[in-house]
C-alpha cells in the first residue's frame, strides 16, 4: 500500500538522526522501507523558540526550500508562518516559498494559540493562495499553556471561522478523544495522525466520528517511529479502502498531488 | 520470527475504551500481529486496594489458553504481601511478578522493598517494573500520576545490584540516564520512540537487553510489533528483542 506522510520533519537540529547535515538520499531511503511515497516537509519550526521573527521564518522555510528543490519528486513543502508577525509579513513570506514550486500548504506551530485574532492574517493567506493550513494542535487538559499551544476547541474555532480554508489538525493522539468530537461537523477540518503514542482505539474513533476521508496519515519523522505509526493505522478493525484513504488518497486529494 | 510480547494485560481500563478481551480473545488479537506468546497481567490490579481479587481473575482468565503466560501483580506496600506472594506461587506455575510503585503509591526506592526482593530471588523469580501505563499528557484529567521518576529506577537498582530487573513502560531517554551506570535492567520497548528508535538504541544500548512489548491493550499491538519487524537491525539483534531475550529472562 502506498503512504504519504504528512507530517515530517527532515531537517530537524535538535536530532542528528539521518547524520549531519541531513541527508536527504537517507531520509527518502528510509521512507520508502516503509512504503512512503511522498512526504510534506513542515520545517524545523521549533529552531529558534515559539515566535520565531521575520528573518528566523526565512531560514527555516529556506531548508525546506533546499529540500524541495533537491528532490522534489519527494517532497513538498509548507510555509512556516508566525500570525503575529501580521499580514504583510506573512503575505510577503509566502509569495517568497510560492515562488518556488512544490508548496502546497501553511504550517503553524505555537507562536499562538489558534483562537488569537492574528489567525485572521494566516487564513487571508491561506484563502489568496489556496492552501491548506496544518495547525499544531494539543489538549490543553493537562499541558497549561493555552498562550502557545492550540487546544483541539480552539483549531475547530479558527476552521469554523474560516469555513472557506482547510484546516489540518495535527496530532490526533495529543487532541485525544475529545479533539476528534471538537472537529465533528466541520466539512473543511481534517485530523492528521501524527504525534504520542500508538494509543488504542483512536484512530477508529475519528473515523466513526469525522469520517476516514478526513483523516490523514502522519508520522511527526523524526520524532517518531514510522513503523509504528503505519502499524496502528493497519491494526485497525477499518476497511482496506478506509486505510487507503487515510494512509494515502486523502492528503493526494487535500494537496492536489499526481503522484502515479 | 518468534516473538514473545513481555507488556501484555487484560481487563478493561476505566479511561479509554480499549477492549476487554477474554483470554482467547488476546491470545488470538496477538497472534494477528505474529505474538504466539505473551506475559499477561491483570490492569485491574493496578486500581484495586488490594492486587488479589484481580489476580485470580488473570489465572482463571488465561488457565486454558496457550500462549498467555500469567505475571501477577505484587503490591509490596501492603502488609500482605507475603500473602500476595504465596497465593500466586501457589496458583502458579508463574515466572515473574510485577510492581506499579506509582499506581500503589510507594517509592521504588524505599528500603521496605529490600525483604520483597528477597522473597522473590528466593522464589526464583523475575521481576517486572511499570514505569508508566500512558503517555502523561494525555491521562485522564483528575489522575494525577506520574511515571516512576528515573531518581527512584536510580536508587533502586543502586540497592540491588545482584538482582537484573526487566523495566516495563520506560522511555528511551530514561534508559539512556540509567544505562551509563547500571547493567541490573532491562527495558522493553513499547514507549520507546523515535524514527528508527532500535537502530539508534542499539548504538549505546546493547540488544541482550531489550525487549519486546507492545503494552496491548492500551497501545496498539502491531504498531509496536512493527517497530522491531521493519527495524533496521542486524537478524541477530531482532531475533534477542523479539524473543531470545525474554525466553532467557524467564526462563520460557
Amino acid at each position: 500500500m502506498r503512504i504519504i506522510d504528512v507530517h515530517t520533519h527532515p531537517v530537524f537540529r535538535g536530532l542528528s538522526l539521518f547524520g549531519k547535515p541531513t541527508s536527504l538520499n537517507r531520509v527518502i531511503a528510509h521512507g520508502r522501507r516503509h512504503n512512503i511515497v511522498h512526504m510534506i516537509v513542515l520545517g524545523d519550526v521549533l529552531l529558534y523558540g515559539a515566535t520565531p521573527n521575520a528573518e528566523q521564518l526565512r531560514k527555516i522555510n529556506n531548508d525546506t526550500i533546499r529540500v524541495v528543490k533537491a528532490r522534489p519528486d519527494y517532497f513538498t513543502g509548507f510555509i512556516y508562518l508566525n500570525p503575529l508577525l501580521g499580514e504583510r509579513a506573512n503575505m510577503a513570506e509566502a509569495e517568497r516559498c510560492l515562488a518556488v514550486p512544490g508548496f502546497r500548504g501553511i504550517k503553524l506551530e505555537i507562536a499562538n494559540n489558534s483562537s488569537h485574532p492574528a489567525m485572521r492574517h494566516v487564513a487571508k493567506v491561506a484563502r489568496t493562495f489556496n492552501l491548506p493550513v496544518l495547525q499544531h494542535s494539543w489538549s490543553t487538559t493537562n499541558i497549561k499553556d493555552r498562550q502557545h499551544q492550540s487546544d483541539p476547541a480552539d483549531t475547530a474555532l479558527f476552521a469554523r471561522r474560516n469555513p472557506d480554508v482547510k484546516v489540518i489538525m495535527a496530532h490526533l493522539t495529543g487532541i485525544g478523544f475529545r479533539g476528534v468530537l471538537e472537529a465533528k461537523g466541520l466539512p473543511n477540518l481534517y485530523i492528521d495522525t501524527s504525534g504520542g503514542y500508538p494509543e488504542e482505539y483512536l484512530i477508529e474513533f475519528a473515523a466513526e466520528h469525522i469520517g476516514a476521508d478526513h483523516v490523514l496519515y502522519g508520522s511527526d519523522l523524526p520524532i517518531r517511529e514510522n513503523s509504528c505509526t503505519i502499524g496502528r493505522i493497519l491494526d485497525t478493525k477499518l476497511s482496506a479502502a478506509d486505510k487507503q484513504k487515510m494512509l494515502f488518497g486523502n492528503t493526494a486529494r487535500l494537496l492536489n498531488l499526481n503522484l502515479n | 520470527m518468534q516473538l514473545i510480547d513481555t507488556n501484555v494485560n487484560l481487563g478493561p481500563w476505566p479511561f479509554t475504551p480499549v477492549p476487554d478481551r477474554t483470554g482467547p480473545e488476546l491470545a488470538a488479537h496477538l497472534a494477528a500481529s505474529g505474538v504466539r506468546r505473551a506475559l499477561v497481567s491483570h490492569l485491574g490490579a493496578v486500581f484495586q486496594p488490594e492486587p488479589m481479587v484481580t489476580n485470580r481473575k488473570l489465572f482463571a482468565a488465561v488457565k486454558k489458553t496457550a500462549g498467555l503466560l500469567p505475571v501477577p501483580v505484587i503490591n509490596p506496600a501492603l502488609a500482605n504481601w507475603r500473602e500476595q506472594l504465596a497465593e500466586c506461587l501457589a496458583a502458579g506455575p508463574i515466572r515473574a511478578v510485577k510492581i506499579f510503585p506509582n499506581y500503589h503509591n510507594y517509592s521504588l526506592g524505599a528500603r521496605k522493598l529490600d525483604a520483597f526482593m528477597a522473597a522473590i530471588a528466593d522464589a526464583g523469580l523475575r521481576l517486572i517494573v511499570n514505569v508508566r501505563l500512558e503517555d502523561e499528557r494525555h491521562k485522564y484529567f483528575a489522575l494525577r500520576i506520574k511515571g516512576v521518576p528515573v531518581k527512584q529506577m536510580d536508587a533502586f537498582l543502586a540497592r540491588n545490584p545482584k538482582h537484573h530487573v526487566l523495566f516495563s513502560g520506560i522511555y528511551k531517554g530514561e534508559i539512556d540516564k540509567l544505562a551509563p551506570k547500571y547493567k541490573n535492567f532491562s527495558a522493553e520497548i513499547a514507549f520507546c520512540e523515535i524514527t528508527n528508535v532500535l537502530e539508534v538504541m542499539l548504538r549505546t544500548f546493547p540488544a541482550r537487553r531489550l525487549m519486546l512489548g507492545t503494552c496491548t491493550p492500551l497501545l496498539s499491538t502491531r504498531g509496536n510489533v512493527d517497530k522491531l519487524r521493519c527495524a533496521h537491525i542486524p537478524a541477530g539483534a531482532k531475533a534477542l528483542i523479539g524473543a531470545d531475550n525474554a525466553r532467557r529472562f524467564f526462563k520460557l
